[in-house]
């Protein structure tokens, strides 16, 4: 009997537990799942074909390394229940505030640019031209906030984060070697050695894995979403799910090109979409979905982030839980990047490969900046209270931006002197 | 033209507004919190310089 009500009131905890996660699980999961935008899905294509399964150890890597920079996100917002933005301005003053976000600004409305372009490119291999492409995630993204509520908008957003699951079921279809899989999780170098092009390769995907925007999107949608300090502990699990779901996805996608397109040349993710629909038309199609919904999910987290950053600084009302008219210059910004972003892909000639360059050079001065803002955030008692970082966290995180600062420095420069490190 | 105006004037207001609202730093300035943001103003420096330099030497 005794045994029974311990079994009886353990189960209960454990489910009152499992329910509010659910409730509580959202930014974590959105923000990492939207890491593979239609960018990631390229570099993954690109990393796959290139070098088959070589990589996919570097990949493992960078899930802890998301989780670690990305759980300081949620402390800072449960804690101080204002979005980075704002953070910033309070902590380091106009001058750093003014700088991020005006950087921010650049690097997301340029970076929703690559995120249509990916959704258009996805779209016409199914031969629907780009301006209804534009138009219909123009739709969907309005239509997503309609509702005023941030519990409709962030259910749609992880409806769209199970569809970037598609790739998984494409690892299957192609049947790879396990054994071969398995001996490239441990780290090695991939045939033909440590070349310029694989350096550019790794930093790519490094690049994919920590973007600026991030760390805006995901502490404000956080505060947005009303969590609290003992809330914390769910937003790590969450976060650490989120991880896991994007060095997944990740992983199946490299899989699948490295099975059936290694040793070829593929520029995006849309040409090797092309490439394997005589070989497989599933695999293909599913490539070009996944490749479509990462662009919108991308799309859907960038414009927020911006336009929640925005609203915190300028004291305007900022919550998807207001109505257009309660918070009407919050969703205007946010119609404005969108317009933005999808005419400049409809203007014929528009210099999109110079775009894509700009989106890398910018996000090179942003993210040590926000990064640097985010370790002394998480170090100053007066912000954080018991919640600040403890030793092993400053060992662990500071070790972290400290290589993603150095990495992603040496890609910005690679960006812009292409030759420099051959 | 007066409407046009009427935002500008009042974006200017809101920026300065913002500026006198957060014009003092609220962390702790430690020796750590200053090396750091000593060292981002160098490394954002000599970042800009290199792009200044590649566009003009493209140019």
């Amino acid at each position: 009997m005794n045994l029974f009500v311990r079994f009886f009131y353990t189960f209960r905890r454990w489910s009152k537990a499992l329910k509010m996660f659910f409730i509580l699980a959202g930014p974590g999961i959105i923000v990492m799942v939207a890491d593979n935008d239609a960018g990631g899905i390229t570099t993954y294509t690109v990393t796959g074909a290139k070098y088959g399964f070589s990589l996919l150890w570097f990949l493992i890597l960078l899930g802890p390394v998301a989780y670690y920079v990305q759980e300081m996100t949620v402390r800072l917002g449960a804690v101080t229940k204002r979005g980075h933005a704002e953070a910033i301005f309070c902590a380091f003053g106009a001058f750093w505030g003014w700088f991020s976000i005006l950087d921010l600004i650049l690097t997301d409305w340029l970076t929703m640019i690559t995120e249509f372009i990916g959704m258009t490119a996805a779209l016409s291999i199914f031969h629907i031209p780009p301006w209804i492409t534009v138009v219909g995630c123009c739709l969907i993204m309005v239509g997503m906030i309609m509702s005023g509520r941030y519990w409709t908008w962030e259910k749609i957003a992880l409806f769209f984060c199970l569809i970037n699951l598609i790739y998984i079921p494409c690892v299957f279809m192609v049947n790879p070697s396990v054994k071969d899989i398995a001996l490239n999780c441990i780290p090695n170098l991939p045939p033909g050695g440590f070349t310029n092009e694989l350096f550019f390769l790794l930093m790519a995907n490094i690049g994919t894995t920590i973007a600026p925007w991030m760390l805006f999107f995901q502490q404000s949608s956080v505060v947005d979403k009303g969590m609290q300090v003992k809330d914390i502990k769910f937003g790590k699990i969450d976060t650490a799910i989120g991880s896991f779901l994007t060095v997944a996805v990740a992983m199946c996608l490299i899989i699948v090109t490295g099975k059936l397109l290694y040793g070829t040349e593929v520029g995006s993710a849309a040409e090797a979409a092309i490439r394997l629909m005589p070989m497989n038309q599933y695999i293909g199609s599913f490539l070009a979905i996944g490749l479509f919904d990462a662009g919108l999910l991308g799309a859907i987290c960038i414009s927020l982030a911006t336009s929640w950053a925005f609203g915190e600084v300028f004291g305007w009302s900022h919550s998807l839980n207001n109505k257009i008219r309660e918070a009407p210059w919050f969703y205007a910004y946010y119609f404005l990047v969108l317009a933005f972003a999808g005419i400049i892909v409809l203007i014929p000639g528009a210099p999109l490969v110079l775009i894509t360059l700009f989106v890398q050079i910018c996000a090179t001065t942003l993210l040590p900046a926000a990064l640097v803002f985010l370790i002394l955030l998480l170090n100053d008692e007066k912000t954080m209270g018991k919640y600040k970082n403890t030793l092993y966290e400053n060992i662990v995180n500071i070790g972290i931006v400290a290589v993603i600062i150095i990495l992603s420095t040496l890609y910005g420069i690679s960006a812009i002197f292409p030759n420099i490190f051959n | 033209m007066r409407i046009s105006s009427k935002i500008f004037r009042t974006m200017v207001e809101s920026i300065q507004e913002i500026n006198r609202k957060y014009k003092k730093p609220q962390i702790q300035m430690t020796l750590f919190v200053k090396i750091c943001l000593m060292a981002l103003r160098v490394y954002l420096i000599l970042l800009i310089g290199v792009m200044i330099f590649k566009f003009v030497t493209m140019l």
